[in-house]
């Protein structure tokens, strides 16, 4: 009673020096029940489930399984396959998000330029965002085939020596789930990055183009610099993607040959349902959530560059106003 | 941005850009060539004539409107209460949810595989929806709470003036206010129900209940590793994604850059 009087009172005033958020006194907490429950309550559940399961020996099956303390942790440390499955997703994730940036710049500056069949050119390289991975991958087994269409057109153009069976040898077989991905991703980074040029100022231009600078020049010291928040969110999305990449790799080469291609999610998989090492499985899934935890306190921290992609992306109110001028 | 005056620079930009493009459409030639090698439209038939194809379809429909019913129920409800409404601690459920933003969905499997058989939830719709759900929750609310947050106070608090409680302030403002918001949501959660493959893979067991992302897997048994009638059911399950995006474009390449900031 008192509170709200005297919130009336503050209003009637016109003072703003109320912390936001008292505006209804309803309380807010019923609202966000549902949320928490469903989302939170079942996550952390999950999570506190993987932690228990991941000390003990269990084929996921018997009935009381050992209970073996950090020994599933102390395995992991060891684990060559492990630290093969974090090693491809670092090199991942420094090769997809160089060649996805580059492309998407690259092109996002080029229908930036009044080109013909802008449209066209849009479309057939962001479809790829929209189609499933799973329903793709039969398609990337059979170009990447030792007789598949890549070779075919290897021997097409006279380049015929450089076919080999790509997704057959532990070589080529990474660097083949990798241009998948880049494939499959640089529509949306083409997006962002194309939205975020609509906001360059084009005054800045203009003064770039009379003290003499080229296209070349421009692209690098005018927009380059200004894209670095869309740069910057992409970092992190691309990151946190490797962290979770699982259907590509599993479904075009199973994390072969040799663990080649083996990433975590690929190998809790392996662990897990098919070779039935429950509470090894449960110890590397924690250590992928730490991970991946780590990686969302980063994202907290780069959270001011983040609402500045939300504008380029047209999405806040503001934002969409902003977009739409710019066209 | 370049600028390009003369007609040969412009041609060279055009030849440049229609370079760089072919390799992003060749997996795509090479998907509906793959699928008529052979016998042709043969293949189409063959795929289409499986009893149960179309199966498939309705179950990735069922599965992705459960997903975006129940994340834009729920997600509206706690934005509303974030945004407007007064919760002690507020902010520490807040991290409780963003805290989950980054989960990837392999570390769900074991606990979900046996709490799903313990209730009996194991091969149904539900052992899907709901961890797909849970998952596209933290970010749908963190993205709609901004927005709603942006919407001017003095509206919510003249609503009150005259008389609405906060549950007719969520009816006649938030859901017609949050409409923008709400279609990028919709359609990062629909790519994301509709293109998820590790979740029914697991716990979708019967084929009668499978999804169109284990359509590929489905046909390897059903034709023994023909490749052509693999190939023709891809571009069947492809085609509708494409339709849709070809009919939506600025809503899905808006909304699937709303859902990447994730």
């Amino acid at each position: 009673m008192t509170v709200s009087t005297q919130e009336r009172l503050t209003r009637a005033v016109g003072s703003s020096s109320r912390p936001r958020g008292r505006r209804l006194q309803a309380p807010g907490l019923p609202w966000i029940l549902p949320a928490l429950v469903l989302s939170a309550g079942l996550i952390y559940y999950c999570i506190g489930y993987t932690g228990y399961i991941s000390t003990l020996n269990w084929d996921g099956a018997s009935p009381d399984p050992e209970s073996i303390a950090l020994r599933n942790y102390a395995n992991i440390a060891n684990d060559p396959v492990f630290w093969g499955a974090i090693w491809h997703t670092v090199i991942f994730f420094i090769v997809t998000f160089t060649f996805q940036t580059a492309l998407g710049v690259l092109f996002a500056v080029i229908m930036h330029s009044r080109i013909k069949l802008a449209v066209v050119y849009k479309v057939i390289i962001f479809v790829p965002v929209v189609l499933a991975p799973a329903i793709m991958a039969p398609v990337f087994r059979q170009i990447f085939a030792a007789d598949g269409q890549l070779n075919q057109v290897l021997h097409f153009i006279g380049l015929g020596f450089l076919a080999q069976p790509w997704i057959g040898q532990s070589s080529t077989a990474l660097p083949v789930i990798m241009v998948i991905t880049i494939w499959q991703w640089t529509g949306l980074t083409f997006v962002l990055y194309y939205a975020a040029m609509s906001q360059v100022d084009q005054s800045l231009i203009e003064a770039a183009r009379i003290d003499g600078a080229g296209n070349i020049r421009t692209l690098t010291s005018i927009i380059w610099p200004t894209l670095r928040g869309t740069t910057l969110a992409l970092g992190i999305l691309s990151a946190i993607g490797a962290l979770k990449t699982f259907d590509i790799p599993w479904l075009v080469t199973i994390g072969g040959p040799n663990n080649a291609t083996q990433f975590l999610g690929t190998y809790i998989y392996q662990m897990t349902i098919q070779l039935a090492h429950v509470g090894y499985g449960a110890a590397l899934s924690i250590i992928l959530l730490v991970i991946a935890l780590a990686m969302a306190i980063l994202l907290q921290v780069f959270g001011r560059e983040r609402t500045g992609l939300e504008r380029t992306a047209g999405i806040g109110r503001r934002g969409r106003r902003q977009k739409t001028g710019a066209r | 941005m370049f600028e390009v005056r003369r007609w040969w620079s412009k041609g060279l930009l055009q030849l440049l850009a229609t370079v760089l493009v072919l390799p992003y459409l060749f997996p795509l030639i090479a998907m509906v060539q793959g699928s008529f090698a052979g016998a042709g439209w043969a293949n189409y038939r063959d795929v289409l004539a499986v009893p149960g194809f179309f199966r498939f379809f309705l179950n990735s429909a069922i599965i992705s409107a459960g997903v975006i019913v129940l994340v834009y129920a729920v997600t509206m409800l706690a934005a509303y209460g974030f945004a407007k409404l007064h919760i002690r601690f507020r902010e520490v459920y807040f991290w409780m949810l963003l805290a989950c933003l980054t989960l990837p969905e392999v570390v769900l499997l074991t606990p979900l595989f046996v709490t799903t058989q313990a209730l009996g939830l194991f091969n149904t719709y539900a052992a899907v929806i709901l961890p797909l759900a849970a998952l596209q929750i933290p970010f749908a609310v963190l993205l709609t709470r901004n927005f709603i947050n942006g919407l001017p106070d003095e509206m919510f608090e003249a609503a009150r003036v005259d008389g609405a409680n906060s549950v007719r302030g969520f009816f006649a403002l938030i859901v017609p206010l949050t409409r923008p918001i709400a279609a990028a949501v919709l359609i990062f959660t629909l790519i994301g129900a509709w293109n998820d493959y590790l979740m029914p893979l697991v716990f979708l067991q019967s084929q009668d209940m499978q999804t169109i992302t284990l359509v590929p897997q489905f046909f390897v048994g059903e034709f023994s590793n023909d490749q052509t009638k693999i190939l023709a059911s891809a571009v069947l399950t492809a085609i509708p994604e494409i339709v849709a995006y070809l009919c939506l474009q600025g809503m899905f390449e808006r909304g699937l850059a709303a859902g990447a900031i994730k």
